[in-house]
């Protein structure tokens, strides 16, 4: 009996290799980068129940944390590349090299889908004397060290803004570390905080609210959701070297992986993503939807590198030059 | 006033390793910042591996002045670590080690075939039954209802699952 | 009244949302008992499992786990001294010594009883006063979130049974092995050796598994040939008589749930503890002293765990800010099924608040329900030979470390420290300031770092804020006098003081 049961095992395992025509034969894993309840969980949450529709296989998620992101890249990276393994992750990875967390990048994966980008913003606490760019830039200089500003550790949003403002102007803020905006955004609300840059999805409601401010709109062109914000290029010019720009989130496969796979997977994202239901949710959270895969979402990527690593690098907080890894300058 | 208990064999040399592996590490946070501000990351390690030197010198101390048990290494295998925990430790080890190449489902059922058969000693036909059972229900649970991968090793168990759902369809 | 009233009642008249709230309730027990099985975990599945369903339906089911599983963590606690969460490690210290003398039935049935107690709480507060508390709770500044950790590092002194100085360093070495990894807030590695596996740190859960659940397992095998421990069963509804006298205790333990779970970066966990802190100073003449199976010792926990459920609420319903992990998954669920979960949640949808309460209400009393019955097959677990018994917690801690992540480093954590925990144990070591320190240690480090900072550096200002800020300054007045009281310094003086009045 335990004999026969080995042999049928072994018949089906040799049955079941890989025959990609069929793309997919089993059930497929993603991982994803962040914590349960984050955006980029929930994001991949979202829409995979749509895209496994059109698959016709389970997605089983799981959530691997730790290292900025650089875990799940990592064991994405160490697996078989035949798109049974995706990856779900937002756009840390992209300063890894530079901040010397690991050897990899999106470079190192196919984009199956990027799918949407946030808006980065200004909030502030309802009772800064201060109500735009221009204002909080003369009060942080009348008041050297006074403001204090959230960070949520090096590469990320908040540093990588406060970079971009440092490099226009030089101001004298205290900044205390936070890990995540969702606690900062909280302690900018208690007063712990005076001001903080933060992406527009996770701020919006507070804004709506009444419970915060919006004092600066880190884009090129205005917002229907922050009316009457002016953006950031008309008191700083010099920003819109770095603009548009923002975190983005994206479904990957190792590179490598046969293009029948990533043909089919490509397809399912595509067409998941524009499902009404996930596209409301974006625009509800001020997240503007991209959908793009192929040379379109790789250009938009490396793009995004170039900006982030030499802004990184020139304010100083870089473990090596984006030089070295032949990131050109923007 | 409690009566003084007796140290057990090997606890002066459990202290002593405590103290070394507390001075590790207190050398260890200071590598991390040294003593550059009260915020860096490095402040907090040395406040904490700090405590630990002083704590783990101060009950080495005590544990010095307290007389010894009688009976040296032979109680330490017989009251302290006896064949009997070794054995299971080591049993474990080799679990974990097998886990991730043989796979979940091997390596558990053999881990629990070999601990129940040493530990309980009642047959062989039911120590094999009785892990069956417990590793049916571990899977369904696991596996099946929340999704965790185990380990797979060298079961292609999502071809196999893949299979079994297409026979329902 | 009449319409919130209606919305309370949704979850009650509907057949089908009270199916799912029962079945959550029930599925959330099992969970809670699983160590590696997280709430957290369990909820963020059924995003997706329920994406299709209606709001409502989801929303039912979740809550019955959520409210399930916070108490089913107690079971395994009770039973086998592995907490099913860290918010059941206090349960673990008061009810596995019960289970050891064959009380598992009764202290089961009497930490149900005294977790729907709790969970009551936390409703009523979380209806009546959800706007003022989430105020309050946004008070809370660093220094005050490391006050509260302090406050909680104190129970150091009464976990460390008879040998403090061991209790200390147990305690210190948890605190470190909560730092490793890489540093949250400036991504600074500590202790990783250059392992990447080490950036993510050393898993709490894994270590509290470890330590707990098979250390003990390897101490039992010392006394194999000892027959498995007969349990009394008769008596599993708690005695009335029992109630009464324990529900003043259960009641002041549950406000401190509320408080420590509506506060942001807090949650069960760290309320549970303070809560059997506040048990053991309270309590003067316990029947059976602490740590030994003082029923005491283990309702104050278990009411304050359950009162937290509804404490976690109040931000996120109120303000859009998660009081916990779990209702942080929660957010997402409801951003997921298309509302906007914010501070104008409740100005958008105004049912949801009441239709929550109701939820939670009716969640509450299943609880009670799928807790009462099945104890009688539950504590039967403990009788099972240890042959089989051991094999059986050795290989559930496996699964349940390696299920935290999936990751296979956990279990390696999961075994050493179960290792380490034996011969600590071996050597008079008390393992529960361990795990104390590991829960307790981000919250101070982050809060320190953060409050010095924001007084840039300058220890001067940070006391000058810190006593002239009420908040901050009751906090530390109250830091003070459990320290004082707590040394002998405090019996030497009383000794002194009543020599001069006699």
């Amino acid at each position: 009996m335990k004999k026969r049961l080995i042999v049928a095992l072994a018949a089906l395992s040799i049955v079941a290799a890989p025959a990609f025509a069929e793309f997919p034969k089993k059930d497929i894993q993603g991982i994803i980068q962040w914590g349960a309840g984050g955006s980029t969980d929930t994001v991949m949450r979202s829409v995979t129940p749509h895209a496994e529709k059109e698959l016709g296989v389970d997605i089983v998620m799981t959530n691997r944390t730790g290292g900025v992101g650089a875990i799940a890249t990592k064991f994405v990276y160490a697996k078989k590349a035949d798109g049974y393994t995706l990856l779900m992750g937002a756009e840390n990875p992209q300063m890894y090299k530079t901040l010397g967390l690991a050897n990899l990048d999106y470079g190192d994966f196919t984009p199956i889908n990027i799918l949407a980008r946030g808006i980065p913003i200004f909030v502030a606490n309802n009772d800064a004397p201060y109500n735009n760019m221009k204002e909080f830039v003369e009060y942080a200089k009348a008041n050297p060290g006074m403001v204090k500003t959230g960070s949520t550790g090096p590469g990320g949003l908040t540093s990588i803004v406060l970079a971009m403002l440092d490099s226009q102007v030089k101001l004298d803020l205290t900044n205390i570390p936070y890990d995540g905006d969702g606690p900062a955004l909280t302690a900018l609300q208690s007063g712990a905080l005076d001001v903080m840059p933060a992406v527009l999805g996770a701020a919006i409601e507070h804004v709506k609210a009444g419970r915060m401010k919006v004092i600066g709109l880190v884009d090129v062109k205005a917002n229907d959701l922050l009316p009457g914000v002016a953006p950031i290029t008309e008191d700083f010019p010099g920003f819109s070297t770095y603009l548009p720009w923002g975190p983005f989130f994206g479904v990957f496969v190792k590179n490598g992986t046969p293009q029948e796979a990533v043909d089919k997977l490509v397809s399912a994202y595509h067409t998941a993503a524009q499902h009404p239901d996930f596209i409301d949710l974006m625009n509800k959270r001020g997240f503007s939807i991209m959908n793009v895969a192929g040379p379109e979402a790789e250009k938009f990527l490396s793009t995004y590198r170039s900006v982030s690593s030499w802004i990184v690098h020139d304010a100083g907080f870089s473990k090596r030059s984006p030089e070295e890894f032949g990131i050109p300058r923007p | 006033m409690p009566t003084i208990r007796a140290k057990k064999p090997g606890e002066t040399l459990f202290g002593f390793l405590v103290l070394a592996f507390s001075l590790f590490l207190f050398w260890q946070a200071y590598e991390i910042s040294g003593f550059s501000a009260l915020s860096s990351p490095g402040a907090f390690p040395i406040a904490a591996s700090g405590i630990m030197v002083v704590a783990s010198c101060i009950s080495l101390l005590k544990d010095l002045k307290r007389p010894a048990e009688i009976g040296g290494f032979e109680v330490f295998w017989s009251n302290v670590l006896p064949p009997i925990v070794s054995i299971m430790i080591a049993i474990i080890f080799i679990f974990g080690i097998a886990l991730d190449t043989l796979g979940f489902i091997i390596s558990a059922l053999l881990f629990l075939i070999i601990s129940i058969q040493f530990l309980h000693q009642k047959g062989l036909v039911r120590s094999i039954l009785l892990s069956l059972l417990a590793l049916t229900i571990i899977y369904i649970i696991f596996r099946l209802v929340f999704s965790v991968i185990l380990p797979e090793g060298i079961i292609p168990e999502r071809e196999i699952m893949a299979w079994i759902g297409s026979l329902f369809k | 009244m009449m319409e919130a009233l209606n919305y309370f009642a949704t979850s009650w008249i509907s057949p089908e949302l009270m199916a799912l709230t029962a079945l959550g309730t029930f599925l959330g027990v099992y969970i809670g008992a699983i160590p590696g099985l997280s709430v957290t975990m369990a909820v963020s599945i059924l995003i997706s499992f329920t994406f299709s369903w209606d709001v409502n339906n989801a929303l039912c089911l979740m809550v019955g786990i959520f409210m399930g599983g916070v108490y089913g963590g107690s079971r395994t606690a009770i039973l086998l001294n592995i907490p099913g969460a860290p918010s059941a490690i206090a349960t673990a210290l008061d009810g596995y010594p019960m289970a050891l003398k064959g009380e598992a039935g009764e202290a089961i049935g009497l930490s149900t009883v005294m977790s729907v107690v709790g969970g009551f709480v936390g409703i009523i507060v979380l209806a009546l006063a959800a706007p003022m508390v989430s105020e309050f709770a946004l008070k809370f500044q660093p220094r005050d979130y490391l006050m509260l950790g302090v406050l909680g590092i104190m129970l150091v002194g009464s976990l460390s049974g008879n040998n403090l100085t061991k209790g200390v360093f147990a305690g210190a070495f948890g605190m470190l092995i909560g730092t490793v990894g890489l540093d949250p807030l400036t991504a600074e590695e500590r202790f990783t050796f250059g392992v990447v596996e080490l950036w993510n740190g050393i898993n709490p859960i894994a270590v509290m598994i470890g330590l707990f659940g098979v250390s003990e397992a390897l101490t039992q095998l010392h006394y194999m040939n000892k027959a498995a421990i007969k349990q009394k069963i008769d008596r599993i509804i708690p005695r009335w008589s029992d109630i009464k006298k324990y529900l003043p205790l259960s009641l002041q333990t549950s406000t401190i749930g509320v408080i420590v779970g509506a506060l942001p970066g807090t949650g069960g966990d760290i309320a549970a503890l303070m809560a059997y802190d506040h048990a053991k100073r309270v309590t003067k003449n316990p029947e059976v002293p602490f740590g030994q199976g003082a029923k005491e010792g283990l309702i104050a926990p278990e009411a304050a765990n359950n009162a937290a459920v509804g404490g976690a609420y109040i931000p996120m319903l109120t303000l859009g800010i998660p009081g916990d992990a779990v209702t942080a998954v929660f957010l997402g669920a409801l951003f997921i099924h298309g509302l906007n979960p914010g501070p104008l949640l409740l100005t958008e949808n105004p049912g949801m608040f009441w239709f929550t309460v109701g939820n939670l209400t009716l969640a509450n009393i299943f609880v009670l329900v799928f807790g009462l019955t099945g104890i009688k097959l539950f504590s039967k677990i403990v009788e099972c030979p240890k042959g089989i018994l051991i094999p059986l917690i050795l290989l559930l801690s496996v699964v349940g470390a390696y299920a935290i992540n999936n990751s296979i480093a956990d279990i390696w954590w999961m075994l050493g420290f179960g290792v380490i925990g034996y011969f600590m144990k071996q050597y008079d070591y008390q393992v529960g300031p361990v795990i104390l320190g590991v829960i307790l240690s981000r919250l101070m480090d982050e809060n320190w770092r953060r409050a010095i900072i924001s007084e840039r550096e300058s220890l001067p200002d940070f006391f000058i804020n810190l006593l002239s800020s009420p908040l901050s300054f009751v906090l530390f007045i109250s830091i003070v006098l459990i320290f004082i009281s707590q040394t002998p310094l405090w019996t030497k003086a009383k000794a002194a003081v009543f020599r001069k009045t006699v």
